[in-house]
């Protein structure tokens, strides 16, 4: 798997994480503050500071790309999954998933943009 | 939706070999069978998780649980480490039981939360712990989940 790809994966789980936790009131903040005691606050801001530095990490080209897309959107990178985009729910032209096969490319989807791994 | 049936024989381990936490967490997602690369990506995100504050719920449960790119189902397994572990837990006791529950961002079944939930339940039955300790194989694991109407 492409490295910056990696990158792009675990920014995306921490966006999920700071996601469920930033709700006001959702079934998530509940259940981590019932069960686990956990400081959602504190555990946001946490959260944040990781993505900032994780971001750093990536080159110029891709954190422009990041950076355009992340506003947008609550899934930057999404699963390709029976030549689907699970971004838009659009066909991947067949030449990008073969490309992709292995996921040893930083590739992004022509319709959404969406950054794309291929589960196999 | 039971949780028994969200379980697998091959993602239960009843002795778990691991000695701290990281090592315990990296343990259970081997139990999932991803890829290596996804296996580290999954452990980072859990790591990340108990860097929030620790999953360890007290009386020896910990249920280590995060949303991740690397899964496209809902994912669960159960580990035991008889001699315990510092798990960094609510009452600072060392953990034996180990529930893993980890989910893609996005279910359409939308199972995460309601699991992660019920699994919680279950683990703070005063007689779950008492009960997993005893168990011989992973099928009782099972059968105690059936029994406890999960």
């Amino acid at each position: 798997m492409h490295p910056q790809l990696v990158l792009l994966m675990e920014l995306q789980d921490l966006r999920a994480q700071k996601r469920a936790l930033h709700q006001d009131s959702g079934e998530t903040v509940g259940l981590e503050e019932e069960h686990f005691n956990l400081d959602r606050s504190r555990a946001v801001e946490l959260l944040e500071e990781k993505i900032e530095s994780l971001k750093d990490t990536l080159t110029p080209q891709l954190r422009t790309r990041y950076e355009r897309i992340a506003p947008q959107r609550d899934r930057v990178v999404v699963p390709v999954i029976q030549g689907t985009c699970y971004g838009c729910f659009v066909s991947i032209p067949t030449a990008t998933a073969g490309d992709q096969i292995g996921n040893t490319l930083v590739e992004t989807c022509e319709n959404c943009g969406s950054f794309l791994y291929i589960v196999e | 939706m039971k949780l028994r049936d969200l379980f697998r024989p091959e993602t239960v381990k009843l002795e778990l070999e691991s000695e701290d936490k990281d090592d315990i967490l990296k343990e259970l997602v081997e139990l999932l069978e991803l890829d290596e690369k996804s296996e580290a990506i999954l452990f980072k995100t859990l790591k990340r998780r108990e860097n929030l504050g620790s999953t360890g719920i007290g009386k020896g449960i910990a249920i280590p649980h995060c949303r991740s790119l690397v899964v496209n189902e809902l994912r669960l397994a159960y580990g035991r480490k008889s001699d315990g572990v510092a798990f960094d837990a609510i009452d600072e006791k060392e953990v034996r039981h180990f529930f893993l529950i980890v989910a893609p961002p996005l279910e359409v079944s939308n199972q995460y939360l309601p699991v992660l939930g019920k699994v919680a339940q279950f683990a703070k039955d005063p007689e779950v712990p008492g009960k997993l300790t005893e168990l011989e194989d992973p099928a009782a694991f099972l059968d105690l989940l059936e029994a406890h109407g999960g």
